[in-house]
This record gives structure tokens, C-alpha cells and sequence, in this order.
């Protein structure tokens, strides 16, 4: 039993169980304070760590919504409901990796996440990795990763919680969740729902509407103030988990998460097409599924995983009226509707696999292994797809099998001395990757954790996806890995009067080349094709910092602030000697970016205000301002006011939040403008049965 | 005084150009972009979905040129992906395809003076008469006819499609009109070229001229050219080699058939203002011939820096004019040759040069 306490204990300190490795690392910190170490599995890594507060503020939150507010990496949105993409460090949004509960969920087939259709309720535990610190769990994160994870509650008994948003724009949001726990079984139901026409008002800058006199001259002209239209969603998310514990050492978990979701895109500013004129519509299905097991033994720990993704996804662009089919729009003809201009189906069948280990022979040492398999099936299809001879001849119609195998060694050379090593290969098809090594160090600099250096470097490739390869038209068998190196080094910081006050934070320079980097062009022909044609570095500083002031049982005040500067600059050779991209900051990558997050919490009340500001960002390679070229630095505020209230049978909590504060006008994508203010109430129930009525 | 600025704002401008391959003449900063008496309009298409489109206007004479004319003149964004510009009666027509509206401007001033929305997808447009134009379409069997002096729609045609692909949607391209006959060619994934009676707007002639024919011209015996890009691998039109294609439009037969290798990227037939000399591009290289010539050139006309994508010739010097779309991120850049392939000038234009148009 001792010996077992003692692996625990080890376990504890190296942040290796898994299941709780987010909230190992707060109380960590302050285990080091105690026993004079920090972490092993940490060491040299570059991670921020999202808490509850953040994940669960409320319902209507997705992950995009989470980073862009809680870090400094640049999350891409459309709007919500609408295609969100985060991108590290200059990169762009398929270099970073994603990962639930250790499995990759980035489309195979066009390599990137999006982040809007991950409601952020679902998330228990949620880190970024920031560049070579994503080599230890993932490969292909030239930028980095972000994990995220579901975790077993602690229920005793039965659990239920709803919570009703309503919103501007009429949109409602529900969340339901079901839960039941024993000392052997936990069992978790999550549901959300949201339905919204999202048709908020918005002045457009980017059109005017003409005043004409009896003889059709242009006496006047003015923006007009239009609604987003065809912006209407409806997004069905359901979550189960089935935890039992075998024994002591081992827990199964069966964990399936399903997806339903119908997305209207909306029109560009610039469409004068009227709205029933238009279908511009994005359906998806897709069901993730893992069954897992973990056992941790005497000296170590080892688990495995089998998981299966499918997805199935649906894009109809459709337009009738004057000069589609005139007389007969809407009606079918072989088989779609007339006026369909685009038209895709995409079906992706992924069968994953995983085991992997940590031994620890002495407190000084933790191995650790892994190997990772993934098959994928990719089918899409397009709106020209069969010839009348039967054969396909558009889309892409593909599999792959990708096997990666890690080994990693970690060494705390002195109890303030560490050092770790991480090699990784990986076969793609038929093609192997060279191997990659990555290198963590840290020190600390004052005793106790409250300064410690941290360093790492790695070597890294991203394989092209199937559609980089295959799809077509366009697909280009012939494309290389992306490659890139990574540097980072910097500082934590940690001081913390027990008692009060807080701070911590951390401080680094990072420094990447990226070579190879694909990008797609369109050919002569109409279509779009990748190539090999970039070489990209980026290099910067990334700052994060908390504050939090407790000064007595009723006062809670805590500031999280965070910024990066990110020069990310086109290094290729140029087309022509016309080409004026190089030497450039990539297109739509700021070079500043911050966030803030202020709470303040007095017994049942809970104050929220959250800020993120992001500078200037070009829409041309070549940057330099114009009309069409440039989008406007901006900064948004949101903030929320809670009151939660506990019954002898309930608890009930309510909420308002105000987003975009102060009305801004901005955008984050050329020609989509983003809400006003707007406005949100969120009532949530939480009955109490058997103890929890104690 | 305002005639003063604008003058030696042109001067200004028309020292800042007259290099053939730098990029340095980039800063066009006349205040008050008015047109020149003879001016070249370039088109730029800008990315899909971006609104980045725009209008450069070029003056041949004295080199000036500005850039984003559309916007700055009229205080708001040309569009998504504008497509092409023809010009009449003193008024030019921007033809914005995913905006689905062409802007009619009046040539002088560059203020808009009119507007046809609710047609979709537009590519070309092709004027008849004072009222009637047509107005061809990229996702669609109709040609949209137009009524260009009140704005309005009129009537469509409808022309045939491809048959032997499952959910085609048609498609119609650029126009020529001969006497009372309009041509127009059907390219994505189609075959043919169209000829409609416009006195009935009836389709009296089809003939099928090879694979996707893009653009077509007419020369100075009144015979019209195409080329037919010849589709690609797994194309569902299939895929053969492009072919230039010379048609009688009386009988609607294919007279001269001239054929690339296969796997060319072929695009952009254009003339001479003497109808007898073709160019055209093909990966990204300019060619010519003239009009009787009976074989394809083996070697380029000009010895151009980059990706050539748009092309047009001086109608009255023969001058050839070619575009680089560069990374198709950035400004493209416009180089200015004479007709015997010497460089003479250069300049930036807007995102995605694709086509051009001659005022005079």
C-alpha cells in the first residue's frame, strides 16, 4: 500500500494521470512550493492552461469564443456559428493540432478545426501547447496544439442541471446535463442546443443604396443598415460518458460526443442578391467515440485507447431568379435543384488507436512511449461528380494509414535541473517522416519555483492532407511535408502570498522557420491547386500573467492577461522580380494581439469582463494599405453579471452578458461584418437530491 | 485650378512609371481620378468571397494610372470578383459576378450612374443597341437580356447544355456580336458555341468545338476564333488537348482546328485592331500568329517575367498589354510591351488582373 502511495505521490509530481493533468498543475505548483519540485512531465513545456471559470462562463460559449478572449492566438471568425480557425504563432489555422482526449480531430481532409462547433460546456479541461511543446502529444503542430479533455465528475447519486439562454437576434440556447456516480461508475449526459436566425443589424460600409429621381438619375446615395442575412443556425451537441473503475488501478471510459449542425453561410456585404434568392447552406454530422482504458501500475502507468470518427458533411450554394433557369427555377433536373452552382457531400470514416506507458524507475527519470494509428477514409463528392457513364470523376475518394510512435525521456538531473528528450516518427502512407526530436530544459533560477528558465527546440513536419494531394480537380500528388524548426525559451514566475495575493505568469521568445509551406493558387482553368512555394518565419514574444487577490471568504478578485507579438514574415524566393510579398507579414496574421479577463467575485455574486484587442492585419501578401486590403485593428469588451442562489432543493443561478460592449464595428475576415451589441440572459436550475440536499 | 491638379497629377503619375520590371511605381496618388480621353480600364477580379475587386485606370499616353478608381470615386467597394467591363455610349459597365451586379459609370467622372442587380452570377456583357444588351452567366443555360437605358431586365434565352453530365448547370461566356447574329460561347463544361438571331432571340445555330471553349474573338474576314481549354484529368467533360478553333459563323462549321499539346493551360484569345493577328496565352506565356498562318508558333512573342494571366492588345497601336496575377494575394502587375514584343512600361494594378477594357 505504501509502495502504491509512493507511486501515486510520484505521479502526482510528473502530472502523468492523465485524467487530471489540468488540475494536477494548479495544485502542483503549489506541491512544488512544498517539496521543492515542479513537474517532470513540464519540463520545457510552453502550455496555458484555460480553468472552469473560463470553459463553463456560460452556455452559449464555443472554444473560439474561449481562446480568443482567455490567450493571444488569433482565432478567425466569420461569426458565430460560422467557421472559426485559431492559428499559433504566425501560423496558419492547420498547423495547429487538436486533440480530444488525446485523439486528433482535425479534418483529414482539409488538415484545420473548426472551432465554432466545439461548445465549450463540453470541455472540462482545455491547454494550449505553443510550438515544439506540441511534439511530446502530437505531430504536425508546426504552430502548436490545443487539448482538450472531458473528465469524470464526482457525483454522488443523481445530477441535473439546465440552464435556458435567450439572446438578441432570437437565440436561444439550451443545456442539459445528467449525471450519476457511484465509487465505481460515473455517468455523464450532456446536451446543447442552439437555434438562432442571427440576423443581427449591421450599417454596411462596403455597399451604398442609390435615391433615383423620375428619370432614373442618382440624386442620392447612403450605406444602408442591413441585417446579416441568411446567417440562421441550428446546432444539436450531445455528449455521454461511461466511467467505471475496475479496481483501484484501472477505469474504463466509453466516451461518444455527436454533432448535428445546420448552418446557413451568410452573404458577403457585397451581395445585391436578394435574400430568397440565395441558399447557402453547410449541414454536418459527425459522431467522435472513444473507449478507453488506463492502468496505473507499481512504477508507472499505461493505457489504451480505441476510438472512431465519422463525419458527414453537406455544402449546397444555390441561387434561382432572373438568368438562372428563369421559368423553371426551383424545379430538379438530374437530380439537384436548378441553380445549384455548388455542391459537395463529404464522408470521413476515422478508426484510431493508441496505447502508451510512462514508467518511472526513480523519482528522477519518467520514460514514456506511445504509438498512434489512424486510418482514414475520405469520400467527397461534388455537383459534376458522375458522368453519365457511371464514373466518378470529381472529389477525391481516398484512405490513409497514419502511424506515429514516440519515445520521450525526462531527467531531473538536480531537484532545480531538468531536461527531456522527445523522438517521434511518423508514416503517412507510404512516406515516412524523418524523425523528430525535440528538446525540453528548465531551471530554476529562485529556489521554490518562483523563477525558473525554461527552453526547447524541435524539428517538426505536417503532412500535406488528402485533399492537398488528391482532391479533384487541382489535388497535387507531388507536394512535400511541411518542415519547420522551433525555438523557444523564456521565463515563469510564481509569487504567492498563501494567504491573499498571487502572481504568476510567464515570458517567451519563440523563434520558427517553416519551409514548404503549401499554399493553394488558382490555374487558368478555374480551379485552385497547392504548391510548395513558401518559407515562412516567425518569431516574437509571447506574454501571460494572472493576478489573483483573495482577501477574505466573501472577496474574490482575479486578472488574467495575456499578449503576443508575432512578426510572421514570408521568407520564399518571389514569383517575379514584380513579387512584393517577400519579407511581409503573412496575410491575416496580426502582429500584435492581447487579451484580458477581469473577475471579481463578492459571496454569490460574480462580476465578469473580458477584453481581447488584435492590431492591424493585411489581406494582401504584399501588405501595404488600401480600400480592400487592409482589415482595422480593433477591440472588443464583453462583460457578464451572475447571481447564483442555493434552495433547500435547488440551486439557482442567473446571468446577463453584454457582448461587443461598446458597439464596435470591426471585422476579422474581409466582407463579413461582425454584431453590434448584443445581449444574453442565462437561467440555470440545479435540483438537490439525497446528499446534495444536505 | 482643380483641371490644374488633375493635370500635373497625370505628369506626376507619368513619371512614376516607364520601367518594365520593377515595382516601384506603386504609390498612384492622383486626388481626383478623372479618366483621360483615351484610357485602358483594367479589371481586377480580387479573391473570391474577399469584396477585394477593383478598377485601375491606365492612360496610354501619358503612362499615368490609379488604382481602386471605383471605390474612391464612388465611397464604397466594387465588389466580389469582377469579371469583365465593356463600354457604350459614353458609359462604362462593370460586369461583379459574386456581387451579381454590373455597375454602369459614367467614363468622365467614374461616379455610378446606374446599376442592374438580380441576375445571377454575371460574366460578360454585349451590347446590341441603346436598349438592349446581353449578359451572359457562369452557373446557368440563359443569357440575360437587358435594357441598358432604364436598368432593367428584359427577357432571357436559354441555350443548350451539356447533356452528358448529371446536374449541369450551363454555362455561358463571352459574347461577339457579327450583323444580326450573337455568338457566345459555353465553357464550364461545355462544348459549344451558341449563335442566336437577335431580331427573335432565338438559338439558330449550335455547333460543338471542342472542350470548355473560353473566349472568343472575331477577325477582319468576319470569321470568329476560340479556344477550348480542353478540361483536365477526371473531368466529367473529359480532357483532350486545347485547340484553337477557327468557325464560320454562316454555316456554323469548325473551318481550322489548331492543337496544343496536351495539358496546356490555355486562356485569352485576343486580336489586333486590324483583325488579322491572334495572341493568346497558354501556361502563362504569350503567343501569336496571324490570322492565316498555318501552324501554332513554337516560340513566345515577349520574353515576360512570370505567370502571364490577362492579356489585351491596343486597338489602335497595337500594343500589347499582359498581366501578372503574381501570387494572387498581392497586387498584380501590368506590363506594357510594343507590338514587336519591346518593353515599354509597367505598372501595379488591383488583385487578380483578368481582363481589360479600351476606352477609345
Amino acid at each position: 500500500m505504501k509502495r502504491l502511495l509512493y507511486t501515486l505521490l510520484l505521479l502526482l509530481m510528473v502530472g502523468t494521470i492523465q485524467a487530471q493533468e489540468g488540475i494536477d498543475s494548479l495544485i502542483d505548483i503549489d506541491e512544488v512550493a512544498i517539496v521543492g519540485r515542479r513537474a517532470m512531465k513540464q519540463i520545457g513545456v510552453q502550455r496555458t492552461e484555460f480553468d472552469a471559470v473560463a470553459l463553463q462562463e456560460h452556455i452559449a460559449l464555443s472554444m473560439a469564443d474561449v481562446l480568443t478572449y482567455n490567450s493571444s492566438i488569433f482565432v478567425k471568425s466569420y461569426g458565430r456559428a460560422t467557421l472559426s480557425t485559431v492559428a499559433f504563432r504566425g501560423t496558419s489555422p492547420s498547423h495547429t493540432q487538436v486533440l480530444w482526449n488525446g485523439m486528433k480531430i482535425n479534418s483529414p481532409m482539409l488538415g484545420m478545426t473548426d472551432f465554432s462547433m466545439i461548445p465549450s460546456y463540453f470541455i472540462d479541461e482545455a491547454s494550449l501547447l505553443h510550438g515544439s511543446s506540441s511534439v511530446s502529444e502530437t505531430g504536425g503542430g508546426l504552430g502548436g496544439a490545443v487539448k482538450l479533455a472531458t473528465r469524470p465528475k464526482e457525483y454522488e447519486g443523481f445530477h441535473l442541471q439546465f440552464v435556458q439562454g435567450i439572446g438578441s437576434f432570437s437565440t436561444f440556447d439550451e443545456y442539459l446535463q445528467l449525471g450519476y456516480g457511484n465509487n465505481r461508475w460515473q455517468l455523464s449526459t450532456r446536451l446543447v442546443y442552439a437555434t438562432s436566425p442571427n440576423d443581427y443589424k449591421y450599417v454596411n460600409r462596403d455597399k451604398k443604396l442609390n435615391i433615383y429621381d423620375e428619370n432614373h438619375n442618382i440624386i442620392d446615395q447612403y450605406h444602408p443598415t442591413e441585417r446579416n442575412r441568411n446567417g440562421a443556425f441550428k446546432d444539436f451537441h450531445a455528449l455521454q460518458e461511461i466511467y467505471y473503475r475496475l479496481t483501484d488501478r484501472d477505469r474504463l471510459s466509453l466516451t461518444g460526443w455527436y454533432t448535428g449542425t445546420n448552418r446557413e453561410l451568410p452573404m458577403i456585404s457585397t451581395s445585391y442578391a436578394e435574400n430568397e434568392q440565395i441558399e447557402n447552406r453547410q449541414r454536418e454530422e459527425t459522431l467522435r467515440a472513444l473507449l478507453g482504458w488506463e492502468h496505473i501500475a507499481t512504477m508507472g502507468r499505461i493505457a489504451a485507447q480505441a476510438g472512431y470518427i465519422h463525419s458527414w458533411s453537406a455544402y449546397d450554394r444555390r441561387i434561382t431568379g432572373a438568368g438562372m433557369s428563369g421559368e423553371e427555377a426551383g424545379s430538379e433536373s438530374n437530380g439537384l435543384p436548378d441553380g445549384t452552382m455548388e455542391y459537395s457531400r463529404n464522408r470521413q470514416h476515422t478508426l484510431y488507436g493508441n496505447i502508451c506507458g510512462e514508467y518511472l524507475p526513480s523519482e528522477r527519470w519518467l520514460f514514456s512511449g506511445e504509438m498512434t494509428a489512424y486510418h482514414h477514409i475520405n469520400r467527397a463528392v461534388g455537383k459534376e461528380e458522375i458522368s453519365n457513364d457511371g464514373t466518378q470523376r470529381l472529389g477525391l475518394d481516398k484512405e490513409r494509414t497514419e502511424l506515429t510512435a514516440t519515445a520521450t525521456a525526462r531527467w531531473r538531473a538536480t531537484p532545480w535541473f531538468g531536461v527531456g528528450l522527445t523522438l517521434r516518427e511518423e508514416l503517412y502512407g507510404e512516406h515516412f517522416s524523418p524523425l523528430i526530436p525535440a528538446l525540453f530544459l528548465d531551471g530554476e533560477l529562485i529556489r521554490g519555483g518562483k523563477l525558473v528558465f525554461k527552453g526547447s527546440c524541435s524539428r517538426n513536419y505536417r503532412f500535406p492532407t488528402l485533399t492537398d494531394l488528391y482532391f479533384q480537380p487541382g489535388g497535387n500528388p507531388n507536394l512535400r511535408p511541411e518542415k519547420g524548426w522551433s525555438y523557444d525559451f523564456g521565463m515563469d514566475w510564481r509569487l504567492s502570498n498563501p494567504k491573499a495575493l498571487s502572481f504568476d505568469g510567464s515570458l517567451t521568445w519563440f523563434d520558427s522557420h517553416i519551409e514548404d509551406w503549401i499554399m493553394w493558387y488558382p490555374k487558368a482553368m478555374g480551379y485552385y491547386t497547392p504548391a510548395n512555394v513558401k518559407k515562412v518565419h516567425s518569431y516574437g514574444i509571447e506574454i501571460e500573467s494572472n493576478l489573483s487577490w483573495k482577501p477574505n471568504s466573501n472577496w474574490l478578485m482575479a486578472l488574467h492577461g495575456s499578449y503576443a507579438w508575432t512578426p510572421s514574415l514570408n521568407e520564399g524566393e518571389p514569383f517575379s522580380s514584380a513579387d512584393r510579398s517577400v519579407g511581409k507579414q503573412l496575410p491575416y496574421v496580426p502582429e500584435h494581439s492581447a487579451s484580458a479577463t477581469l473577475r471579481a467575485g463578492w459571496r454569490r455574486w460574480e462580476l465578469n469582463y473580458k477584453w481581447c484587442v488584435y492590431s492591424e492585419r493585411y489581406a494582401l501578401s504584399s501588405n501595404g494599405a488600401s480600400i480592400t486590403g487592409t482589415l482595422d485593428s480593433y477591440a472588443l469588451s464583453n462583460i457578464s453579471l451572475a447571481r447564483s442562489f442555493a434552495f433547500t432543493w435547488c440551486d439557482l443561478s442567473l446571468r446577463g452578458a453584454v457582448n461587443n460592449l461598446f458597439n464596435k464595428e470591426y471585422v476579422t475576415v474581409l466582407s463579413r461584418p461582425m454584431p453590434g451589441i448584443n445581449y444574453e440572459i442565462f437561467i440555470g436550475i440545479t435540483p438537490k437530491w439525497g446528499k446534495g440536499r444536505n | 485650378m482643380k483641371r490644374v491638379l488633375y493635370a500635373l497629377g497625370w505628369l506626376l503619375l507619368a513619371t512614376m512609371s516607364c520601367q518594365c520590371s520593377d515595382g516601384d511605381n506603386d504609390n498612384p496618388n492622383n486626388p481626383d481620378p478623372q479618366t483621360p480621353d483615351r484610357a485602358l480600364f483594367v479589371v481586377n477580379a480580387g479573391n473570391y468571397n474577399a469584396s477585394n475587386a477593383s478598377l485601375t485606370i491606365y492612360d496610354p499616353e501619358g503612362n499615368g494610372y490609379d488604382n481602386e478608381i471605383f471605390a474612391k470615386t464612388n465611397g464604397y467597394k466594387l465588389g466580389d470578383t469582377a469579371q469583365s467591363m465593356s463600354i457604350h455610349n459614353g458609359l462604362g459597365w462593370v460586369v461583379v459576378n459574386n456581387s451579381h451586379i454590373i455597375y454602369a459609370i459614367d467614363l468622365k467622372t467614374l461616379k455610378e450612374k446606374g446599376r442592374i442587380t438580380g441576375i445571377n452570377s454575371p460574366r460578360y456583357i454585349c451590347f446590341h443597341s441603346d436598349e438592349k444588351a446581353y449578359v451572359s452567366a457562369m452557373y446557368g443555360d440563359k443569357l440575360t437580356i437587358i435594357n441598358p437605358k432604364n436598368y432593367s431586365v428584359t427577357g432571357t434565352i436559354t441555350v443548350p447544355k451539356n447533356t452528358a453530365i448529371t446536374n449541369a448547370t450551363g454555362s455561358t461566356e463571352e459574347m461577339v456580336l457579327l450583323g444580326k447574329y450573337l455568338y457566345v460561347t459555353c465553357w464550364s463544361y461545355e462544348k459549344n458555341i451558341v449563335k442566336i438571331d437577335t431580331t427573335t432571340d432565338q438559338v439558330v445555330g449550335v455547333v460543338e468545338v471542342g472542350i470548355q471553349p473560353t473566349s472568343l474573338i472575331a477577325d477582319r474576314n468576319g470569321k470568329l476564333w476560340t479556344l477550348c481549354d480542353g478540361g483536365y484529368e477526371g473531368s466529367p467533360v473529359g480532357y483532350e488537348a486545347p485547340t484553337l478553333c477557327r468557325i464560320n459563323p454562316e454555316t456554323m462549321a469548325v473551318e481550322a482546328r489548331y492543337t496544343f499539346a496536351k495539358g496546356s493551360y490555355i486562356s485569352k484569345v485576343r486580336i489586333n485592331g486590324t483583325g488579322d493577328q491572334l495572341y493568346w496565352l497558354n501556361n502563362g506565356a504569350l503567343y501569336s500568329m496571324e490570322i492565316n498562318d498555318s501552324s501554332l508558333p513554337t516560340s513566345t512573342k515577349i520574353e515576360a517575367e512570370g505567370y502571364l494571366y490577362a492579356l489585351t492588345i491596343d486597338p489602335k497601336t497595337n500594343d500589347i498589354y499582359v498581366a501578372d496575377a503574381i501570387d494572387y494575394q498581392q497586387a498584380g502587375i501590368v506590363y506594357r510591351y510594343s507590338a514587336s514584343g519591346q518593353c515599354i512600361c509597367s505598372f501595379y494594378a488591383g488583385v487578380i488582373p483578368t481582363e481589360f477594357c479600351w476606352n477609345n
